[in-house]
């Protein structure tokens, strides 16, 4: 009895131990497969956030003389901002210190410490009336009595004492002198420019009514220069005005960055010229947007970054997006979609009119990022929307200030808001307000992930994926329809190759093949599964693609040969006479496959040409995509569906021939006994007994044809189009983020939405291999053997 | 020293009023199966030894002997399940209708259909109990809905099973107890009406109310078919069959009435066997 105590303590301490230590690391694998969960999710949550607006800074600016503040701004790291009045001041505060007022530490021009900007004598006791801002941080200053500046304030960063300190700077890209601007030097009511190395290009309304177009063509380069001795030359040109502007009367004019066209509005019209030709003006297109109701009428316009779009906000508080799209008549600009806010306070309880029974959600101005395609909307109210085009999102909506503001800007990192807002109370108080935006993800919403977009330029909405493009101003297509398209195209074909081969080379070998050559042929094709798939790919984008290029008959007489040799040849042997057969060995029938398979992928090469030659008409590509207009890629779905067919192949073999062997022998004899035949025996009993192995095979070969990522990278052309044709590539999810993540930014739309593909990716073999295993589960049941 | 006595062993069976047949002289019509001369070799190693018997018509003829006698081999011949068997090699003859089964022109499939075989374990498809039944009908080509729901009822009455069942005809077979399973395969063996029907140790892997149920099932089937049972226990041998074959390493010992077997066995082996002095 008293041997029922432990006799052997490490034997216990073992059993222990391993006991803990499989507990460890079964808790682990768990763990770290939760862990890439949470980090795919972590990364990608961003992107779903809404946007933020906050106030950061509250400066009180004295205004003892009450002077009007006309324009304001930033640098880009947020530490400096400025505000240009009508004196032709410029004020620059400290955003970070103390003491915000810094306008003794700041440069202007040759280090004068003047906080003017007008140097030149030109400008005496002269009030700015206008300022005039573009894409670029140049910024034009218009006086009452007609004269013109260009200025452009800049800020430069010092280290003294090891601390960054940001030092102000104005510079003068024209030189300090008054431009001229009309050639009559009448002031100008409406004034607009854009700028670039060689052009500057302005458009105005005189008071007396004559709208005129003037190009500085610089002799040099306008970049280049330190304005101080810029050589330009000057044309003047004047813009006729058509009949039904009403009164003759211009509201706006905006010129695109690129200078090559200008919106001009009149009332509920907008006029777009082509400016592209320095000798005339022509109209282009005549814009005339479909409003809510005869009261309704344009109140504004802005300019999308990317030279593309034009906003129109109107009274009702609705903005629309215009474009150019290519229609059967030309070119012509169309509504592409409207964003209105859907505020109850316009609406319902504030419809207030005010004198110019003006609603009080009417679009006062527009306010457009420089980089991106987001834009701002401010109504009489002071209520601030902020829209994001591609998206259609709504992003933000508040009151930043109780009333509307004097100045309002746009941080050059569209991170922050600069508004400068007179104190309802006090005439002569005014407050300097910076506001930090958290938006940095506005590209990204579900419907821009997954649902028809219409892009800039695009003749209609579509599934679009370009993520990257040479310029700063490029319209981000995020689209993960074509890449998730591609990767189940791509899969799709893989198996349409592989599930035929494998299945009854698996049937084979498990039930019709002798012991001994199963026990060669089994590793033999699990080897394969070794084999890297780079290597596969390889060989498949440079070697096999060229080769069914050029002998794409051959490839589809492959298709039809094949297994017609195969069945011949099977037949043959079993026509034998048994007397011969029996003086062979039994492995020889495989094996004199071989030779026959040869032989039918010779005769179909040969045949190639030939075939090409009589039905094809030379060349079967140049058939297809010239005489049936189909297109062909060279790197295309045949060639992945054959090169990761090879890839699944073995999963699948390995799997669904471990199914049929393990079924019982009793239930084979069982069926035999019953005067069944093999085949009817196969078929009756051993595919339906092995049916859960065998489907857990074929998902287990989809989820890897899904995740695959080399083969696709090396064989698809990475083209990400929605188009079934097996003539075509595509690009999958895996090659798509094996391509991109080295070149996107960290943290940037770019780089999560990356990241949320990998967990699409993730998500798309997650339900692969669920479903597998419930489908499994419940014909287990169903069919297990005993 | 236990000499058994069938009748004692069994009272429910009435083997003693079956009229005594001189196996060395049946009569063609009295002949099942003619075996002759059979030599079966596994490679290189006989395992049947020039086998020749005859087994009677509508009779239960049982195979007895000791682990690897080449009882199962012999009954497994029957059917050529065999041929299954690589390296398998037979020599002599034997005969079904006059026609050596081994003969070149012979169907197996359709020797199959005529010589049913019920195995050790019991061997349900994974399919219902109904499609179990009718499976050897469909693969005939049966298809007549109508035909193969009376084959069904009339086998699973003959296997006694048609009363436990009949709710659940198109529920999974793999349902059912091990016994009904047996009987499942029984009435799946005689659904598609073979002329004999082969019993490979039926009841090894059955409780004894399960055995007794088959032995009975047994009794009964011998009424429509010839029956040839292969067992290890004596006792079922005594109790269910008319002719019993003793077997010893792979020759045929003595092959006579169940009853004399038992009771006056003629050889010394036979007697050490019944007696229980090896096995």
């Amino acid at each position: 009895m008293a041997t029922l105590i432990s006799s052997n303590r490490s034997r216990g301490i073992k059993n222990s131990l391993a006991k803990w230590l499989i507990t460890l690391g079964g808790i682990s694998v768990l763990f770290t497969l939760v862990l890439i969960f949470m980090y795919l999710l972590y990364v990608v949550k961003p992107i779903f956030e809404s946007a933020k607006i906050e106030q950061a800074v509250n400066i009180n600016i004295d205004s003892t003389s009450n002077e009007k503040v006309l324009g304001s701004g930033v640098d880009e790291l947020k530490e400096l901002a400025y505000q240009i009045t009508a004196a032709g001041n410029i004020d620059f505060y400290h955003l970070k210190a103390s003491d915000p007022k810094a306008d003794n530490q700041f440069t202007v021009g040759d280090n004068s410490l003047s906080t003017s900007l007008f140097v030149s004598d030109d400008f005496n006791e002269e009030q700015v009336i206008k300022v005039v801002n573009s894409f670029s941080q140049n910024k034009l200053l218009h006086t009452t009595k007609g004269k013109t500046l260009l200025i452009q304030p800049s800020f430069y960063a010092t280290y003294a004492n090891d601390t960054r300190e940001i030092i102000p700077q104005v510079n003068y890209p024209l030189g300090q002198e008054s431009l001229i601007i009309d050639e009559q030097q009448i002031p100008l009511s409406q004034l607009a420019f854009a700028i670039d190395d060689e052009r500057i290009v302005f458009v105005g309304f005189t008071e007396d009514k004559r709208l005129i177009k003037t190009s500085f063509i610089a002799e040099d380069d306008f970049s280049s220069s330190n304005g101080d001795d810029v050589g330009y030359e000057t044309i003047f040109q004047q813009i006729e005005i058509f009949d039904d502007v009403i009164d003759g009367n211009i509201d706006e004019i905006k010129v695109t960055p690129d200078l090559s066209l200008a919106f001009i509005r009149s009332a509920s019209t907008v006029y777009v010229y082509s400016l592209n030709d320095d000798e005339e003006v022509s109209l282009k297109a005549t814009i005339r947007p479909i409003l809510d109701n005869e009261n309704t009428y344009l109140t504004s316009m802005g300019l999308l970054s990317g030279s593309s779009s034009v906003l129109l906000g109107d009274s009702s508080g609705r903005v629309s997006q215009w474009f150019e799209v290519a229609t059967d008549d030309g070119r012509q600009f169309k509504q592409i979609r409207s964003f209105k806010a859907d505020n109850d306070q316009a609406s319902s309880d504030n419809v207030e009119y005010d004198n110019k029974s003006q609603l009080s959600n009417a679009i006062t101005a527009i306010y457009t990022e420089q980089y991106r395609k987001s834009f701002y909307t401010m109504t009489r109210s002071g209520m601030v929307n902020a829209f994001y085009t591609t998206s259609a999102a709504h992003l933000w909506q508040g009151q930043l200030t109780s009333t509307q503001p004097e100045t309002f800007a746009i941080a050059p990192r569209a991170n922050g808001l600069i508004v400068i807002v007179n104190d309802p109370l006090d005439v002569h108080k005014k407050s300097l307000q910076v506001f930090s935006v958290h938006n940095e993800h506005p590209e990204v919403t579900w419907q821009a992930l997954w649902q028809e977009v219409w892009y800039e330029g695009y003749p209609e909405p579509d599934y679009v994926w370009q993520s990257t493009s040479g310029s700063d101003d490029f319209e981000g297509k995020f689209s993960l329809v074509p890449i998730s398209f591609g990767t189940i195209k791509a899969a799709l074909y893989a198996m349409l190759f592989a599930v035929p081969i494998a299945l009854t080379a698996a049937i084979y070998t498990a039930y019709f093949m002798t012991p001994g050559l199963r026990k060669k042929v089994k590793p033999t094709i699990e080897m394969m599964e070794a084999l890297p798939t780079v290597i596969l790919g390889f060989l498949a984008g440079l070697w096999l693609a060229p080769i069914m290029e050029e002998y794409l008959p051959a490839i589809f007489l492959l298709f039809i040969f094949l297994p017609l040799a195969t069945l011949i040849t099977a037949f043959s042997w079993h026509k034998l006479p048994n007397q011969l057969k029996e003086k062979l060995p039994e492995t020889l029938a495989p094996i004199l496959l071989i030779p026959v398979i040869i032989l039918a992928t010779y005769v179909a090469f040969s045949l190639s040409p030939v075939l090409e030659d009589s039905l094809f008409n030379g060349d079967m590509r140049q058939y297809l995509t010239n005489d049936l207009g189909i297109d062909f890629d060279q790197r295309n779905a045949l060639v992945v569906g054959i090169a990761m067919g090879f890839a699944v192949i073995p999963t699948i073999f390995s799997m669904a021939e471990d199914a049929i062997f393990s079924v019982p022998g009793h239930l084979t004899s069982g069926s035999l006994a019953l005067g069944a035949t093999q085949w009817q025996t196969l078929i009756g009993v051993v595919l339906l007994t092995a049916s859960p192995g065998i489907f857990s095979a074929i998902m287990m070969g989809l989820g890897r044809a899904v995740g695959e990522t080399m083969i696709v990278l090396m064989a698809t052309g990475n083209t990400p189009i929605l188009d079934w044709s097996i003539f075509q590539g595509m690009r999958t999810l895996a090659a798509n983020i094996a391509v991109e993540m080295p070149e996107s930014e960290v943290g940037s739309s770019h780089y999560r939405i990356l990241f949320l593909a990998a967990f699409v990716l993730f998500i798309f073999t997650f339900i692969f291999n669920t479903a597998a295993e419930f489908v499994r589960q419940r014909l287990r049941e169903k069919y297990s053997s005993m | 020293m236990i000499s058994i006595s069938p009748k004692a062993l069994a009272p429910g069976s009435d083997t003693s009023f079956t009229k005594k047949l001189d196996l060395t002289n049946l009569t063609p019509e009295q002949v099942a199966l003619d075996i002759n001369k059979l030599n079966l070799f596994y490679g290189k190693k006989q395992a049947l030894n020039n086998i020749s018997m005859s087994i009677p018509k509508g009779q239960v003829t049982a195979f007895i002997g000791p682990s690897g006698c080449g009882k199962s081999t012999l009954l497994r011949s029957i059917n050529r399940m065999n041929d299954l068997v690589d390296d398998c090699h037979i020599t002599g003859e034997i005969n079904l209708h006059g026609n050596n089964i081994y003969d070149k022109h012979i169907d197996v499939a359709e020797l199959r259909r005529k010589v049913g075989m019920v195995f050790q374990r019991p061997n349900p498809f994974p399919k219902t109990i109904y499609e179990n039944v009718v499976y050897g009908l469909r693969i005939m080509g049966e298809n007549n809905r109508r035909k193969l729901d009376e084959a069904a009822e009339q086998s699973l009455r003959s296997a006694a099973l048609w009363n436990e069942v009949k709710d659940r005809l198109h529920e999974s077979a793999l349902g059912l107890s091990g016994g009904q399973q047996q009987r499942l395969v029984i009435a799946r063996a005689i659904a598609i009406q073979p002329e004999v029907l082969l019993l490979d140790e039926p009841t090894s892997a059955l409780d004894p109310i399960s055995t007794l149920t088959i032995e009975e099932l047994i009794n009964d089937l011998k009424k429509q078919f010839t029956v040839v049972i292969v067992t290890h226990n004596m006792q079922q041998a005594a109790r269910v069959s008319d002719q019993t074959a003793f077997m010893y390493m792979g020759d045929l010992i003595e092959y006579s009435d169940t009853n004399t077997l038992f009771t006056t066995p003629l050889k010394k082996k036979t007697e050490d066997y019944i007696t229980g002095r090896y096995g």
